[in-house]
């Protein structure tokens, strides 16, 4: 049986580069950790394994670098025996985290693949209740275990939400070097679940369309200046992102509804008259619509609307 | 495609219709209480749409046998009968709705001739025009090798004269309708596309130049024909290439033979696109500009149909301005703006087609 015991060591006996048990993911702002571990003290200790000379972090990674931020030389932790095996001491570091919050979606798939190493799917999923606190079936892990091999960086943009897991799991049956396009594109955007799905099938779908590969259609013009654009946000670049895509996958819709927009702008009805053509002109039904507060401004939209009567361009937004 | 698997409902009759498949299929039948082991033959395997092509059950028709065509919300329909006879076909169309409207699709023939001449009979005496098909749910065709029952069907319309029976096929499989004594009442009726889209989307059918030979063929007997061009494909040039169709048409057969011409462009269930990306991963027909429809289908942007419909009515008229020409499943502004008129009554499209079938085909013209 493996047991730890409690103890202060040295913390520049800690070897911080052999991170093979890291599951959690770097704490960017290490500052606060210290600042609660200087108020509140170490309420769960680092567990380390001793290792040639050495300690080696099993769990605890952000705590034991919050202590070093806070200047500290000595850290109280628990030391594993060292005839602890990799297995045992993995099941530490996982557990560790498992059993205090939920893991999350990248600590998961970091820890599917470090034990992989030792349990494959089915073993893991039927011993998952008691490594992960919840209870994984086989298929899934499977999955999991194809979303590890992705290219870096994929997990740390799974962690940051730049990646949504369902994007993750469409990308593993892309080439290398179109996940590595789309990684690069995702890095610099911020979209929801939906919007990274959509940003995939357009590029996918022009790409088959055209019959290009997605290599190809990742030397665009356009998709390359938004990408590279380092001043704009990546906000304004997912929107500017989709917007491209929508136009090279639907050019004749996207023409057409700039076409009628302009010509709906060019009636003036000013802001509180709203023209709204019919949903991708499919039906026949134009709407307009205006709100008023009083009899004044009832009356003025009316005369606003009796004046466009009189503009033929308003007969032309009816006929595309 | 050849079919490797003959299950046959221990419902069937062993009659001389039984035998008949059982010797042209030339395949040891298994006998079944019921349908289940076919859905676990096909549904074992990889590719069960696939398995279900090559994979026939013989069974009873236990719902309606004539129905009325389902059409769709919004767009305007024909007001076509439907006989039913079986479901799903041997060939492969890429855009086939067949794969996503059965679960799974099942190749069923239904035997049984003696009840669809019942239920054809109640229909013959019925003062009201029929147009009846049965390439609904399946090609009308594929069972010309193997059963007797286009066969059959022929003989029967042609023994009355309010109905007319529309066999609608991709192949070329007329050789035993040849001689029949039609009497006027059988239209042969193929859907026809570009041979881009035929031999990038539909795998294992006829090639356009072998359909329109076969029509001619059976024009020689003395049958009257119809085209469908559904679903049209819009792709660059693809205006060009429907014309050249059209203009093929009219070397073949003629005109004044031409009982109607269809159109209508691709449109689809929105789960159809899985199937299409899974099973024919070379096919682009999903890529074009779809818009969702009125009736949840998935449709070309309507702009780009009416510019393509414009073209191919403007080149059939011109080989005959009397030839009817209308349209499946398309709405009032699609109508007026390709047409320049909508069939707007309740019934108005259906009539016309019933007058056409009266002026070909010799049916009662008191019934219209």
């Amino acid at each position: 049986m493996m047991s730890e015991h409690l103890c202060k060591i040295d913390i520049g006996d800690i070897d911080l580069t052999d991170q093979r048990y890291q599951i959690s993911f770097s704490n960017e702002n290490i500052a606060f950790l210290g600042q609660s571990i200087r108020e509140t003290g170490m309420i769960h200790p680092p567990m380390v394994r001793p290792l040639n000379n050495q300690y080696i972090i099993v769990s605890g990674f952000n705590r034991i670098k919050a202590s070093i931020y806070n200047k500290k030389d000595t850290i109280l932790v628990y030391t594993i025996k060292p005839d602890a095996d990799e297995y045992q001491c993995l099941l530490k570091s996982i557990t560790a985290i498992s059993f205090k919050r939920q893991l999350s979606q990248a600590e998961l798939i970091r820890s599917i693949k470090l034990l992989n190493k030792f349990l494959d799917e089915k073993q893991m999923a039927d011993k998952s209740a008691a490594i992960f606190n919840m209870e994984l079936n086989a298929i899934f892990i499977k999955d999991l275990l194809n979303i590890a091999n992705l290219p870096e960086p994929a997990l740390e943009l799974i962690h940051k939400g730049n990646i949504s897991f369902k994007t993750a799991r469409r990308m593993q049956f892309f080439q290398q070097e179109t996940i590595k396009s789309f990684l690069n594109i995702f890095s610099k955007i911020k979209a929801s679940n939906n919007k990274q799905l959509e940003i995939i099938q357009y590029i996918e779908e022009i790409s088959k369309r055209d019959a290009i590969s997605m290599e190809v259609f990742f030397q665009n013009h356009e998709i390359q200046k938004i990408i590279l654009n380092e001043k704009s946000e990546p906000l304004l670049k997912t929107k500017l992102i989709r917007e491209n895509l929508y136009k090279l996958r639907f050019p004749t819709i996207f023409k057409t509804r700039q076409k009628v927009q302009r010509k709906i702008n060019n009636l003036k009805l000013g802001n509180t008259i709203k023209f709204v053509p019919p949903e991708n002109f499919e039906s026949q039904n134009y709407s307009i619509s205006f709100n008023a507060k009083n009899y004044i401004e009832f009356k003025a939209n009316i005369k606003t609307l009796n004046n466009v009567l009189e503009n033929q361009k308003l007969e032309e937004v009816f006929n595309q | 495609m050849k079919i490797h698997q003959l299950f046959i409902d221990n419902a069937c009759t062993r009659n001389d219709e039984v035998d008949y498949i059982i010797s042209k299929l030339n395949i040891e039948p298994q006998w079944v209480d019921n349908s289940q082991p076919v859905y676990d033959f096909i549904n074992n395997d990889s590719d069960p749409i696939l398995k279900a092509k090559k994979t026939l059950f013989l069974t009873k028709n236990r719902g309606a046998v004539i129905k009325e065509c389902p059409g769709t919300s919004f767009y305007t329909c024909c007001d076509y009968t439907i006989l039913h006879t079986g479901t799903f076909c041997t060939m492969d169309c890429s855009y086939c709705i067949l794969q996503a409207y059965f679960h799974p699709p099942i190749l069923q023939y239904f035997t049984g001739l003696e009840t669809f001449g019942q239920n054809l009979e109640q229909i013959f005496t019925k003062n009201q025009i029929f147009r009846i098909g049965t390439g609904e749910y399946t090609d009308s065709l594929i069972w010309e090798k193997i059963t007797l029952q286009p066969k059959f069907l022929v003989e029967q319309f042609a023994t009355q004269n309010n109905s007319l029976l529309e066999l609608k096929t991709k192949t070329t499989n007329i050789e035993s309708l040849l001689d029949l004594d039609h009497n006027g009442k059988t239209i042969i009726a193929w859907s026809l596309n570009t041979p881009d889209v035929i031999s990038s989307e539909e795998k294992g059918t006829a090639s356009l130049k072998s359909r329109l030979e076969a029509a001619k063929r059976v024009e020689a007997k003395g049958y009257k024909l119809a085209f469908h061009f559904d679903p049209m494909v819009i792709y660059p040039g693809c205006e060009e290439q429907y014309q050249k169709v059209i203009h093929q048409i009219f070397k073949y057969v003629h005109p004044e033979n031409i009982v109607w011409i269809s159109i209508g462009s691709f449109r689809f269930m929105p789960r159809l696109k899985q199937v299409i990306e899974k099973r024919f991963i070379d096919s682009t027909i999903c890529y074009g500009e779809f818009i969702l429809g009125l009736d949840n289908k998935m449709r070309y942007f309507k702009p780009l149909r009416i510019k393509l419909y414009r073209a191919i009515i403007e080149t059939i008229k011109e080989y005959d301005p009397n030839i009817l020409v209308y349209f499946c499943m398309e709405d009032e502004e699609v109508w007026e703006k390709s047409f320049g008129f909508f069939p707007k009554r309740v019934g108005e499209l259906g009539n016309l087609l019933d007058k056409s079938a009266v002026r070909h085909c010799g049916l009662n013209s008191l019934f219209l």
